[in-house]
Formats: structure tokens, sequence, C-alpha cells
């Protein structure tokens, strides 16, 4: 069985879905608009799951309060069958501009969330080269986060993350800064990754099509103000592939609904444009 | 016949190279320093034409010359060794406390809005005025100099520190929280090395602080070697080339730590944090 980071206290409760979400809502101080109305939805152990909508679904919102950096106003959610109070325990996150730690290299980078659980050196090097290896980094590792490309940067965001052996990995809009075509590759990347290594995901995206390719589950957020409006299971075998129709045909069905959810005829235009992106 | 026009030819060029790159260096020294030149030459005329009394101002010659005396008979450089090993002492000092607190007080909402106005409010005051206060603390001596060096150097480097503090990204803060960074080890591995690029432009203010704190109080107390010291004394004895020449050694001894040490420095952070591209 594989050794996880987070299990080394080893109480979770096992029978538990890997997160829960109850009645969970936010407003935030100096908004008369919630940001996000109660919402609820679990995620099964090694399910791949995405939040995708146009900005102000409240799609980011969640990701905070699942990764424990951000509070709700009322509702509760659960990691691991334990109530979340905080960043860590068995979560790991990857954020749009990758964040990386500019003074250190992309190795530096990957043992730090080590170094933080106070692992000992040689272990420490040993997962980090791993993990580096599993994005394909191993030719840069001695580099600093300047010194590579975008898409590079954010693949080294992923392994700092991954190296940790979350159960959970949570990714804030991960490839939304990069261009098309890099974009397509690190999803691909990504597939490949999670069939390697299974973990539970919630990724949070605007892009339609990204969000059907890698996930078991799809919900659809809406915004003004933030709710789920459809939740779809994406049935579709993997490896995937993003020309694959049935992907464009569920694209297609969730844009119908995104239009048929916003009445206001200029909001609609301007959530629609922003999930239409290829 | 061809050959030998060849590589008449190319020593030609070579010379012709040689002697563009030669006056191109000459261009430029003339471009940054045509001023200086100009004071040094209407210096000199003035006193050679004997318009001044050599007792309110001696020829460039004459200050060079003391300057060269002062230099071998080692005296001076006893009191410069004295005055740079106070100046990196107190420097030093005022680094770590302004530093330490900084981190400490931008840290936690309660600690900062209670601390900073004061520092603030200190740094309204000019150091050198508590100098008689550091005299009554710490006597008439190195101490109460060193003392007033290091406050001098302090209350720059603590604002400079809460400005740095409050200028990291809240994501690089949050991606190490989510890394199960915290506490002292968050500190020392992420906000520290994070304010690093602002606190060398801190240490550098600090240095011209520390210094401009150290000359006012080595010439008051003058007990203890140092140039200050030697400023004072000059001025007692009516030596006014002495004056001039410690003035000339400060001068060089600024110009040659931004040089070789803040610029230095500066490049390094600048490259090693990866803000090349962005200055």
């Amino acid at each position: 069985m594989r050794e996880r980071a987070g299990s080394r206290n080893g109480d979770h409760d096992r029978a538990a879905p890997a997160i829960r979400v109850n009645g969970a809502c936010k407003t935030y101080e100096g908004s008369d608009r919630p940001a996000l109305l109660p919402t609820s939805f679990t995620v099964g152990r090694g399910e791949f799951v995405s939040l995708v909508g146009p900005s102000g679904c409240g799609k980011s919102t969640l990701l905070g309060m699942i990764a424990g950096l951000l509070r709700p106003d009322a509702g509760c959610v659960e990691a691991l069958g334990r109530p979340v109070d905080g960043p860590g325990e068995g979560r790991a996150m990857v954020f749009q501009d990758a964040a990386l730690f500019p003074w250190l290299t992309v190795l530096g980078n990957v043992e730090y969330g080590l170094r933080a659980h106070g692992v000992g050196r040689a272990e420490r090097r040993e997962r980090a080269l791993e993990a580096v290896r599993l994005v394909h980094l191993d030719h840069v590792m001695d580099r600093r986060p300047h010194e590579l490309s975008g898409g590079m940067r954010q693949r080294a965001s992923i392994a700092r993350a991954l190296v940790m052996r979350p159960d959970i990995l949570l990714m804030d809009e991960p490839f939304s800064a990069l261009d098309a075509q890099t974009r397509t590759i690190l999803s691909d990347e990504l597939q490949r990754i999670w069939l390697e290594t299974r973990p539970t995901v919630v990724f949070v995206t605007h892009n339609l099509i990204e969000a059907a390719f890698l996930s078991d589950t799809v919900h659809l957020l809406s915004s003004g103000p933030g709710r789920i409006v459809r939740t779809y299971d994406v049935d579709i075998p993997r490896p995937r592939d993003e020309a694959d129709p049935a992907l464009l045909d569920l694209r297609h069905d969730m844009l119908e609904r995104l239009r048929a959810e916003v009445d206001d005829a200029a909001a609609r235009r301007a959530q629609v444009a922003e999930v239409v992106d290829l | 016949m061809s050959t030998a026009a060849g590589g008449a030819d190319a020593a030609g060029g070579r010379r012709a190279r040689a002697s563009r790159g030669a006056r191109a260096l000459v261009t430029g020294f003339l471009r940054r320093s045509w001023f200086v030149l100009l004071i040094l030459l209407v210096w000199w005329l003035v006193t050679a034409a004997g318009w001044v009394d050599p007792y309110k101002l001696p020829s460039p010659g004459d200050v060079l010359g003391t300057l060269g005396t002062l230099l071998t008979e080692r005296a001076l450089l006893v009191d410069l060794g004295a005055t740079l090993l106070r100046l990196v002492e107190g420097w030093a000092i005022g680094v770590v406390a302004g530093v330490l607190l900084g981190i400490l007080t931008g840290g936690s909402r309660v600690l900062e809005d209670g601390i900073r106005p004061v520092i603030a409010g200190l740094q309204a005051v000019p150091t050198i005025a508590f100098l008689p206060l550091a005299i009554l603390w710490f006597g008439f001596n190195g101490t109460a100099v060193l003392a007033i060096t290091a406050f001098g150097t302090f209350k720059p480097m603590a604002l400079a520190t809460y400005g740095a503090m409050h200028q990291i990204s809240p994501t690089l803060l949050m991606a190490g929280r989510a890394l199960g960074a915290r506490g002292l080890f968050l500190q020392r591995t992420l906000v520290f090395p994070a304010i690093v690029p602002s606190l060398v432009t801190g240490l550098k203010m600090g240095w011209s602080f520390a210094w401009r704190a150290l000359m006012a109080a080595e010439i008051v107390v003058t007990g203890a070697a140092g140039l200050g010291g030697v400023l004072e004394l000059g001025r007692e004895i009516g030596a006014i080339d002495v004056v001039m020449a410690v003035i000339l050694v400060i001068l060089v001894v600024g110009i040659a730590t931004e040089q070789l040490v803040f610029a230095r420095l500066e490049r390094w952070v600048n490259r090693r944090w990866g803000l090349v591209g962005a200055r």
C-alpha cells in the first residue's frame, strides 16, 4: 500500500468520502451579494472532480474552503472524515500562477513541503527526484523558477504538491495562465499522472472542455450568486482524447445549461463568453 | 605581395579597432568626470593665483600631499580602521535588530499597530539628537558612538523590513502554509527569503544612515581613535589640509563600498531571485 504524508497520524476514517461539503456558504466582507449560496456535494476517494464556471461563480471560494484557507460562513467542510480547520493534513494545492519560491531551485521547491514536515535529507531528496521525474523536469531541476517557461513552472508546482503524496490534490485554475498548446499538453500529462498516482482531485477551471476531459464528475457553477447548477458524470473510459466527440457533446450540453440558467441577457453573454474558450 | 598587403591591412584594422576602443574609453571617462576635473582646475587656479588665504583653502596638491603623509605615517590608517570597524559593528547590530523587530511586528497586527508609529516617530528625530543621551548612558567613549551608529541603522532597517513584509505575495504565503510551513519554519524559510530583495535596498540605506550618525558622533566624542576625531583635531589646530584630506578619505570609502559591496550584492540578489528582467 502506498504511504502518504498525511497518513502518518493514521486515524482518519477510511470509510468516509475524501471530501464532504455540507451547506457551505460565503459572503465576503463588504459585499451585499453572497459569493456562494449554501452548497453540498461529496467527492469519493480517488475521484477526479471539476468545479467549472465563469468568474464569480464561487468555484475558487469552494476550493479555498476545502483547502482550509477560507472559512465558510455556515455549513461545514470535511476532508477524510475530519472537519477542515486549516491547510495541510493530506491536502496539497496547486495555484494558478504556480506560486513557486523564486529563491529556490526546482528541486528545492519540490522538497519544501517535506522540509516543513521534518522529513530527513536523504528521503527528501529521493522523493523529490521521483516527483520531478514524474512531471518530466529532471533536466531542469537545478534551475530557478524565472529560468523556466510557464508550462515548466506549473509542472514544478504540480511536483511540489505530489511529493507530499496527498490524499487530496486541490488545483486552482492551474492551466489558465498558459497558452493553448501548453495547456493541452499539460492536461494530457495531468491525466497520465492521475492514472499513475490516483489521488483525489478537485480541479477548478473555467474551461468546459478541460473539465470534461479530466473529470469523473463535473459540477457546473453559475454566478450571481454562485451556486452549483448541474452535475455531470463523465463515463468516457481513460485515457481520453480531447477531440473525442462525446466530450464535445458534453461541452455543448453544459453551455446550453449555463445559458438557460442565467436570465439576464447581458450577464448570460458575459458568462458564456468566458467559458467558451478553446 | 598581395599577402603582405593583406597582412598590413589586418594589422591596420587591429590598430584601428584598438584605437577606437581606447577612444571610447577616454570619451566615457571624460563624459563622467568632466565636472570633477573642472572643479579641480578651478580649485587649483584659485589657490595658485593666491586669491584666497591658504588657511581657508589649501591647494589640491597640498591636500594630496598631506593625505600621502597621513597615510604613510599610519596614524590615519589606525583611525580609518577604528572608524570602519565601528561602522561595520554598529551597522550589523542595527541591521539584525531592525530586521528582527520588523519581521516580528510585521507578522502581528497588534504589535505592528503599537510599535510601527513609534519607530516612524523616532525616524523623524535625527539620530545625533540622541548622542547626549548615549553619552550619559554609556560614557564619553566609543560605546556611545557605537550605540548611536547602531540606532541610526536600526530605524530605517526596521521600517524597510515592515515595508517588505507587506509586499510578500499572499499566494506565496498560502502556498507555503498549504505545504505545512508554519511558525518559525515559515518565518525562516519563506518570509525571510521573500523579503531579501527589499532588504538589500534597506541595507544600503542603513549603511548611509550609519555613516552619518557615526561621523557626527565621532566629531563630538573624540576620546577614541576615528576619522571624526581627526576631523575635529584638524579644526582645533587649524590644519585645513588635514580636514580636507579626511573628507577625501570618507568620500573614497563611500564610493568604494557602494561599488564593491552593495552594487555587487544587489546584482547577485537580483540574479538569484530572478529580478534581472523585472528591473
